[in-house]
């Protein structure tokens, strides 16, 4: 299917055409969001017909696979597309009104259109090298975006999430290069095929060189023991930018662990992976949320908690070891990456209306914004229970999709882990709403205008409620989605057709 | 053969590691483009080679030698120019603090 270029061509042509109307906001604004919105609507219809229609598969240059780029769109690929695009499409309309008028007329939008492109490209791509291409587009993006304003922090931080993220690609290049010498082939239905079939002096090596890219995809996705650039970074994101940040970056680290390591590595042995990814979720998950209580300020407690959520996701593709729950596991992470997405990205846009109503990003300064826009108070207090797990809500149902998968595989350490994680994030969304929202307020009206921002943003809310509220179609795709990377038949036949070996 | 290049590369990834890790911007530029290099070398290395491979181009007849595999060249030079346009960018932009802030080294921002 040709249409699979699109998710990648569309962002691509929006940063040429947003980089000939520099120094025009509004022309700019208009394409962006023109764009953006557009994609949404095609990768929903693309996520539609991949669920009827099967795995659709697209090859570049007409070499057939495994030897040309292909471009595959499975239902988890789909997913993430919509995730991306739906985020993006809610951010553009943010920054309306965040980012300041002379970055708008500048490259504040082609730099954005470049992050979504990377991303996007990361989720449509079928081939491990593309992936490494689609991680530096992203990486190009993301410097850009980080850097808008270029205040002292904004330096700082972004040259050191630079040099870390320098150190993380040659590995991944260095990881590409040897699963090629080792297997032969870098196409991910190519690979999945050949490891499966590998003697074990092989299969040996390729473990050994799966936790190079291990050690990648954890940075990237902020797990333990890589998070230490995380919550320096985030907080100095600008305002709305930071939503799509928070929301998709690490995921794409995420949905890389999956595709490679519950798709592609399937070699004999490939289980000790899943089992050190189970035990660094624990880690991550607990050290996350523990460092969340310490801070004082809304972003950078928000940030730890992108880590500690992480775990929780990392641990579904960790329980993948035990075979007879992978599938319920891996469908607990796919849903668990759909309510994170949405509900850290509301959080996000949530903390910088408070800052804007408030006047401060300090906790302890900020203080009754709950008189002075109660409508910001509703939005936090749905967002930081589903965030939390509380039930109706879908951070209720993905926990417990999770635990469930946990409990029948009889992994009572990490679900222990998870649950006393549960509650200290509770308590530090109670601590937010404590200062934030109750309390004296420091001024008798809003520091800035923040109205217009609630539309956007209650759209994100309203999608967790939904996925709270109608699980069940949604549960249902998890699952499908699930079952199409546990058992790769179909992704290796939509891929190489006739020329399986 | 095997075990020079690999002395080489691992001689190359400890300098790159250890400019990456000073503070100052030109260190961290100059570490990357030290890795890149590194990293390179090491895909030559294991796309292997022997003086009677020959180019991969087949015509009508079976090549009566082996063919070298184009795949490991094409992979580097992707990831030349990808390391190319980063380079670049970390360049401009530790020009662009410099030009801003007057230092290049970003600790002392604060």
């Amino acid at each position: 299917m040709r249409l699979l270029i699109v998710p990648v061509l569309v962002p691509f042509l929006t940063v040429i055409v947003l980089a000939l109307l520099t120094g025009r906001a509004a022309a700019q604004k208009t394409v962006a969001l023109a764009s953006a919105a557009g994609l949404t609507v095609f990768v929903f219809w693309l996520l539609r017909y991949v669920d009827q229609h099967g795995i659709q598969t697209m090859v570049i240059g007409g070499w057939t696979a495994p030897w040309g780029i292909a471009f595959v769109a499975d239902r988890l690929a789909c997913i993430m597309l919509c995730l991306s695009m739906g985020v993006g499409t809610v951010v553009t309309l943010y920054t309306f009104w965040t980012v300041e008028a002379r970055q708008q007329e500048y490259f504040f939008y082609p730099l954005f259109q470049v992050l979504l492109l990377g991303v996007n490209w990361c989720f449509v791509t079928g081939d491990l090298f593309n992936l490494f291409v689609g991680y530096e587009v992203m990486l190009i993006g993301s410097y850009g975006v980080m850097m808008v304003g270029a205040t002292k922090a904004q330096v700082r931080e972004t040259t050191r999430y630079l040099a870390i993220n320098s150190i993380g690609s040659t590995f991944f290049v260095v990881g590409c290069g040897l699963v090629y010498t080792t297997v032969g082939t870098l196409n991910l239905a190519d690979l999945a095929a050949r490891t499966a079939a590998l003697g074990p002096e092989q299969a040996a090596l390729v473990t050994a060189v799966s936790m190079l890219l291990l050690v990648v995809f954890a940075l990237k996705a902020g797990a333990f023991p890589l998070f230490s650039w995380l919550p320096d970074s985030y907080p100095v994101v600008p305002a709305g930018v930071s939503g799509y940040v928070a929301g998709l970056l690490t995921k794409v680290g995420v949905y890389s662990l999956l595709r490679v390591f519950v798709l592609v590595f399937r070699q004999p042995g490939h289980e000790l992976a899943l089992q050190v990814i189970l035990v660094l979720s624990g880690f991550t998950m607990l050290l996350g949320v523990l460092g969340a209580m310490c801070q004082w300020d809304v972003r950078r407690i928000l940030s730890w908690h992108v880590i500690s959520q992480v775990g929780y996701m990392v641990m579904g593709i960790g329980l993948a070891a035990n075979a007879s729950i992978a599938t319920a596991a891996v469908a607990g992470t796919i849903f668990y990456v759909m309510h994170h997405i949405v509900v850290k990205s509301s959080l996000f846009l949530i903390g910088g209306i408070a800052e804007r109503v408030s006047g401060t990003q300090e906790l302890k300064r900020m203080g009754g914004v709950l008189d002075l826009a109660p409508g910001v108070a509703a939005l936090f207090l749905v967002s930081a229970m589903s965030l939390a797990g509380m039930p109706p809500f879908s951070g209720f149902l993905s926990k417990l999709v999770l635990l469930r998968a946990g409990l029948g595989g009889g992994h009572y350490v990490v679900v222990a882990v998870s649950l006393v994680t549960s509650f200290l994030t509770l308590y530090s969304m109670a601590k937010i709403w404590t200062y934030v929202f109750w309390g004296r307020a420091a001024r008798a009206t809003p520091a800035a205008p923040y109205r217009a921002l609630m539309v956007p943003t209650a759209g994100l809310v309203a999608a967790t409620i939904v996925l709270g509220f109608a699980a069940e179609p949604f549960l249902r795709l998890a699952n499908d989605a699930a079952d199409e990377i546990t058992r790769p038949d179909a992704y290796v036949a939509a891929v190489l057709g006739e020329r399986r070996p | 053969m095997e075990f020079v290049m690999a002395a080489v590369v691992g001689a190359m990834f400890a300098a790159g590691t250890y400019m990456i890790l000073r503070r100052s911007l030109i260190w961290i530029v100059m570490g990357f483009g030290m890795y890149s290099n590194a990293t390179n070398l090491l895909l030559i290395v294991c796309g292997g080679y022997a003086p009677q491979w020959q180019a991969p181009f087949v015509g009508a007849a079976a090549p009566a030698t082996p063919l070298m595999d184009p795949l490991p060249p094409d992979i580097i030079l992707t990831a030349i120019v990808i390391s190319f346009a980063v380079g670049a960018l970390l360049l401009t932009l530790s020009y662009c603090v410099y030009l801003d802030y007057g230092t290049d080294d970003p600790e002392e921002l604060v």
